[in-house]
């Protein structure tokens, strides 16, 4: 293995992002590294089971159908317990859309810090695209049952039944199991994810962006969100949304969701009381991208998107008094050749 | 070749020589795409009725029963579509559709001798030699070849020098679980190029000597060997796992009915391509089609174009729906009655 190539890249490391101590629950926050055993579901023999799939997994190898059916029924009771607006405390490192790619996900967990040595905040879009969907999703969902505290993953505007059904995420199942019900029982699970996340009360995370029929926080919260994204309306712009540089609301190229201009975030973020949106979903070239004057920031986590837009990928570390550090790093270097035989799709038996 | 077929060489290489006139700059934006495609393309549209005048006056008017300037307008909407789309910077194989069906409207105008094809036929059982891309005379007595051969194929490469100095984003792309980000038909007229081959195996591809050899004379060849040199990753097993799982498939006459196959149920039969498929006086809408839906659903930047059926018509939701009963996804929550277009990444 080759080393990677991270660079620490913003020098003002020590920036704050106006946070105010005397309003967030910082000094309660735990030392690293302690796994908290309260959690419900850590009966010792999950545990075991959740340990060997993580080591697993973690050599990029499938778990098997049944498998994958016990992690998502631990799965889904711990997403049931979270919010909509689900609370995280600091210091934790935000990532944004992985698309499978597997092998950058472990060189990302070799930048940032194994889990659950370091916290994670993952705002989406695990699978879709890149050829290990699976292995990324499971792996995060794996980490997530064994380490509820230290791990938060989103949901992206890809973890819906209908978008992998056509940018690959559907194939790669059928592919992998030669049926579709591993794909049926991860999609299930998605509409348990939490939409959005809050960092110690001053930085909004999630997928896309913001939505004209949401002002507030408290808005978001009550939101039904156990469902399939559904095609308009505030839960599918939340996973939708991208910043732009007009003002005001605007119809989205892309179909779903608005875009929205620095006067939207500015004022969301004041009524909020929030000094950053953190967000995904849009390919950029460095892995990071500042926008609407600092009101917003897109992080972008999949490097070498589709192995050739040559993008380097970026996560977002936050430290205990809201300073942050963008860690840029490059693709991990593949060897040989996958160990899946070949199989010839369907058209052209 | 045919006057309009050198006629549309001509137009084509006056596309790509204008990307030079726009080249992009350095300068990072929130999107990842270049700006100055959006240039490039204003171009493009602007001069389009100019740069089709040549095509448009060699169709008997007569005949057609439209006039030039009906016939440039709907012209002009599919080749400017061909380009990507302008605001968000990226191409797909809808993009792609749209230079073929300019194609499939030029013949609609009586310009090109093109038999119709039955894609059902078994193109092994073809005992001619395979047409190679420099061959200087093609022998064949209809426009079909230099079609394929010399318009797509000049094309292709304008496509890949635009998508070069843009960055276009890769819309819709499947990623590694399809079998390019950009584009669908190369494969499918590269594996028919090579159908009567006698010695080039679909296996061949993972050879890089014959990459070497035979990429300039066999579309299939040549689009293997580009991937491989814009893709990354160590193999081709990894980047394309859908064109080595091709590569098993015994004959290339196979290969070409699964292309024609998976291009129909991939991409004609796909909403999120077909939602903006353009019909007009040249290329009709099949009865049954609803109105386009109000402006707005493509983006602030949609040009809506003069014919009644304006781009914003939607294939019945119907298509979609069959299309996935078809697969079998039991759980596929079937598409409300009305159309509604579907979001795209």
């Amino acid at each position: 293995m080759s080393r990677m190539a991270a660079s620490i890249h913003d020098s003002s490391s020590n920036t704050t992002l106006g946070y105010d101590p005397l309003n967030t629950g910082v000094n309660n926050f735990q030392p690293q590294g302690k796994y908290d055993p309260s959690i419900l579901f850590t009966a010792s023999s999950n545990i075991e089971d959740l340990d060997q799939w993580i080591d697993q997994l973690w050599q990029c190898r499938l778990l098997t159908e049944e498998q994958v059916g016990k992690l998502c029924t631990l799965a889904k009771t711990i997403f049931l317990t979270e919010s909509n607006v689900q609370q995280v405390k600091s210091p934790v490192t935000v990532c944004g859309d992985i698309h499978g790619q597997f092998y950058d996900l472990i060189e990302l967990f070799k930048i940032g810090g194994p889990c659950p040595n370091t916290n994670y905040l993952f705002m989406g879009d695990y699978v879709d695209r890149g050829y290990h969907s699976i292995e990324t999703v499971t792996l995060l969902i794996s980490l997530k049952v064994r380490y509820p505290n230290r791990i938060t993953i989103l949901r992206g505007n890809h973890e819906s039944r209908q978008i992998t059904q056509v940018y690959g995420f559907y194939d790669e199942c059928t592919r992998k199991y030669g049926n579709a019900n591993v794909w049926r029982l991860l999609t299930d699970v998605f509409d348990y994810l939490p939409l959005t996340a809050l960092i110690e009360n001053r930085i909004f995370c999630l997928h896309g962006g913001l939505s004209p029929s949401i002002d507030t926080l408290d808005q978001v919260r009550s939101l039904d969100r156990f469902q399939e994204v559904p095609h308009e309306g505030s839960m599918c712009d939340l996973l939708w949304s991208d910043p732009d540089e007009r003002c005001g609301w605007g119809i989205s190229p892309r179909g779903a969701g608005y875009t929205f201009g620095q006067d939207i975030s500015e004022s969301f973020n004041h009524a909020n009381r929030l000094s950053l949106i953190a967000r995904a979903h849009q390919l950029v070239m460095d892995g990071y991208s500042w926008g609407q004057g600092q009101h917003v920031v897109t992080i972008f986590s999949a490097p070498n998107y589709c192995y050739r837009c040559g993008n380097q990928a970026a996560i977002m570390e936050i430290d205990e008094n809201l300073g942050y550090l963008f860690l840029q790093f490059d693709p991990s270097p593949k060897d040989g050749e996958p160990n899946i035989t070949r199989r010839t799709p369907e058209y052209f038996l | 070749m045919s006057p309009v077929v050198i006629t549309l060489v001509d137009l084509l290489s006056k596309i790509k020589r204008k990307i030079d006139q726009f080249p992009a700059s350095d300068i990072s934006s929130s999107r990842f795409g270049k700006a100055e495609f959006r240039d490039f393309y204003d171009n493009i549209e602007q001069e389009m009725s100019g740069l089709l005048e040549p095509i448009v006056s060699l169709i008997d008017f007569n005949r057609v029963k439209l006039t030039p300037k009906e016939v440039t307008i709907e012209l002009k909407a599919y080749l400017v579509e061909s380009w990507g789309n302008r605001t968000r910077i990226d191409y797909g194989s809808g993009h792609e559709l749209n230079f073929m069906m300019f194609l499939f409207a030029i013949k609609r105008l009586g310009l090109l001798n093109v038999d119709e094809h039955d894609y059902n036929s078994d193109l092994s059982a073809d005992t001619r030699k395979p047409f190679k891309l420099d061959d200087e005379n093609q022998n064949d007595h209809t426009d079909a070849t230099s079609l394929v051969l010399k318009v797509f194929v000049s094309y292709l490469g304008t496509m890949r020098a635009i998508q070069y100095m843009y960055w276009l984003e890769p819309a819709g792309s499947h990623g590694v679980w399809g079998l390019d980000d950009y584009h669908f038909l190369p494969f499918l007229f590269g594996s028919s190029q090579l159908a009567c081959h006698k010695y080039l195996k679909p296996i061949s591809i993972h050879n890089a000597d014959y990459l070497d050899m035979y990429a300039d004379k066999y579309l299939y060849f040549g689009c293997i060997k580009f991937i491989n040199q814009v893709k990354t990753a160590s193999s081709l097993r990894w980047h394309s796992p859908m064109l080595d799982d091709i590569s098993g498939v015994k004959t290339w006459g196979k290969v070409n009915q699964g292309m024609i196959k998976m291009y129909m149920a991939e991409v004609l039969g796909k909403l999120p391509v077909m939602q903006h498929f353009m019909f007009g006086k040249i290329i009709n809408a099949p009865l049954g089609l609803s109105q386009a839906l109000p402006n707005g659903q493509d983006g602030e930047n949609h040009v809506h174009y003069f014919w009644a059926e304006c781009c914003g018509i939607k294939i019945p939701s119907a298509i979609a729906a069959s299309a996935n009963e078809h697969k079998g996804h039991e759980n596929f929550k079937k598409m409300p009655s009305t159309p509604q277009p579907l979001p795209f990444d």
